[in-house]
């Protein structure tokens, strides 16, 4: 059993407190501008749907924090808030670090370019500077296992195991203060996948924090020290990762 | 001191990525092409060609036919290309923003910058064709520069707004696509508003564009300065929808997300 509670003297990274979470959505029925202009002063237009709702989490520093949730219970939209990708409406959270998301593998990369050039049209997207980003290119590349010659090639002519490989090298390619995982590591073949385990021990060890969601209970038991469970849009439990595993079981 | 340049990174990183994003753009559409970038000219020199043929005997008025519609197809390419692109941007840049935390504005901004370097190559070649039909360069030339700012400010403001609407109705989009080609004739692109039977021409000045089209022309075209009245339309114009675009942008951006 990992040790649950605040110790003190732990360095705080992530703090969510009372963060509410709503997205504003037409309401049902209407798709398009027709129904829209129809529906003016029948009835509202626009719905809110909460989707989290109070949400109170401390993560520490070097901690390998996990998340697991039914499907639809606000994993990714708790991550992306946390990555600031989606504003809260309510509470506040508290970085102290900066933060790589890594939520969907191969967004932003461009099939027409080649992968040199998406290395670095992704790094910047990331939030790299310049400087950064020609510092950690070889770092990527050797990471990648990919040639010189496959790097000069346009990314569309790529196999999907090559595209899953430079995906995750550029996310993961200098190490972030704070790491979040969505359920991304099952890419490219078992050499890389083990490689990329070893990546995220390492990124783990060098004293970065990570958020980890993942529906394998043998993963979050195998990497993470902590864990918590959504459910419905609120944190129903924060625990060691065997108490959290096993309450997350009972919720079927 | 701290907070100055902490600022300062996060600006000079805001400006990487507008540059980054704008290169990309301007790279990719033609990336594939064996002709490149010369392809964008094709549109508005057939133009050229159909209008010169069709409507010089048509308005024999109009002095240097040629020239003067010209100087109206350039900047109309402009408008309505980088109006749809900047519109799409953001539609278009889904999968990154809801997976990045990017600010969103980089999108708009990098289609505006994109199509204004497409602008300047177009001019470059035009401008020798311009030479042919006996454009003359004077000192008054030179405000063309102030006057394509002017209008790409106007063209980013109007865009914005188009922009934010269509991420919630894509509806907007289709539309403006529609109503692009209809405005081209609404605005005296291709022939003089003198031609405009005098007791409408308001309507015809209640259309922007027809100020825009104006200012560029007198300064390519007339070879002479525009009038104050001119400039303090357009730029009033450009202020306003600049504004507008802006605080659109700014209350609609909380609600892309779901609905990208």
């Amino acid at each position: 059993m990992q040790q649950q509670n605040s110790a003190p003297d732990r360095e705080v990274m992530i703090e969510a407190t009372n963060v509410d979470v709503s997205f504003i959505i037409q309401h049902q029925g209407i798709r398009n501008m027709k129904d829209f202009i129809f529906s003016l002063g029948f009835k509202k237009p626009f719905e809110k749907k909460d989707v989290l709702r109070d949400i109170n989490l401390t993560i520490y520093k070097g901690e390998c924090f996990g998340l697991m949730g039914k499907n639809g219970s606000g994993k990714s939209t708790l991550l992306r808030a946390i990555a600031g990708i989606i504003p809260h409406h309510r509470g506040t959270i508290k970085l102290h670090g900066r933060i790589a998301p890594l939520l969907a593998l191969g967004v932003g990369l461009e099939p027409e370019m080649t992968g040199i050039e998406n290395i670095k049209l992704c790094s910047t997207l990331m939030g790299r500077s310049k400087k950064e980003i020609n510092a950690s290119m070889d770092q990527i590349i050797s990471f990648s296992e990919l040639s010189m010659n496959d790097m000069e090639m346009q990314v569309k002519r790529y196999s999907s195991g090559m595209l899953s490989r430079l995906a995750f090298s550029i996310a993961v390619g200098d190490i972030p203060e704070i790491l979040i995982v969505d359920e991304a590591l099952a890419v490219g073949d078992i050499g890389f996948q083990a490689k990329c385990a070893t990546r995220i021990n390492e990124i783990r060890q060098s004293g970065s924090t990570i958020v980890y969601v993942s529906h394998n209970f043998n993963e979050i038991k195998r990497i993470c020290n902590r864990a918590a469970c959504l459910s419905k849009g609120s944190v129903a439990m924060v625990g060691g990762v065997e108490e959290v595993a096993n309450f997350y079981k009972s919720l079927f | 001191m701290k907070d100055e340049k902490i600022r300062l990174k996060k600006t000079k990183g805001y400006l990487e990525l507008v540059t980054a994003v704008a290169i990309k753009n301007v790279s990719l559409r033609y990336k594939n092409s064996v002709f490149g970038f010369l392809w964008s000219l094709l549109t508005p020199l057939i133009y050229l060609l159909i209008f010169s043929f069709i409507f010089s005997h048509a308005f024999p008025d109009i002095e240097n036919y040629p020239l003067f519609v010209l100087t109206g197809i350039i900047f109309w390419s402009f408008f309505s290309g980088s109006t749809i692109q900047i519109m799409n941007s953001v539609v278009e840049s889904a999968g990154v923003l809801k997976s990045l935390n990017v600010p969103v504005i980089i999108f708009p901004l990098s289609a505006l910058i994109a199509a204004l370097i497409n602008l300047g190559f177009s001019l470059c070649v035009f401008v020798l064709i311009m030479f042919f039909f006996g454009f003359q360069v004077s000192p008054a030339t030179l405000v063309i520069f102030p006057a394509i700012l002017l209008f790409s400010v106007f063209t980013f403001g109007l865009s914005l707004i188009l922009c934010s609407f269509n991420v919630y109705f894509r509806d907007v989009g289709i539309l403006w696509n529609t109503l692009t080609p209809a405005l081209f004739y609404f605005t005296p692109v291709a022939y003089s508003y003198q031609l405009i039977p005098e007791q409408y021409q308001w309507i015809a000045r209640l259309n922007p564009l027809f100020h825009y089209i104006g200012l560029v022309r007198e300064i390519l075209y007339y070879n002479r300065l525009p009038s104050l009245k001119l400039i303090i339309i357009t730029t009033t114009m450009s202020l306003v929808l600049l504004g507008a675009g802006l605080f659109l942008f700014n209350k609609l951006r909380r609600g892309f997300f779901p609905n990208l």
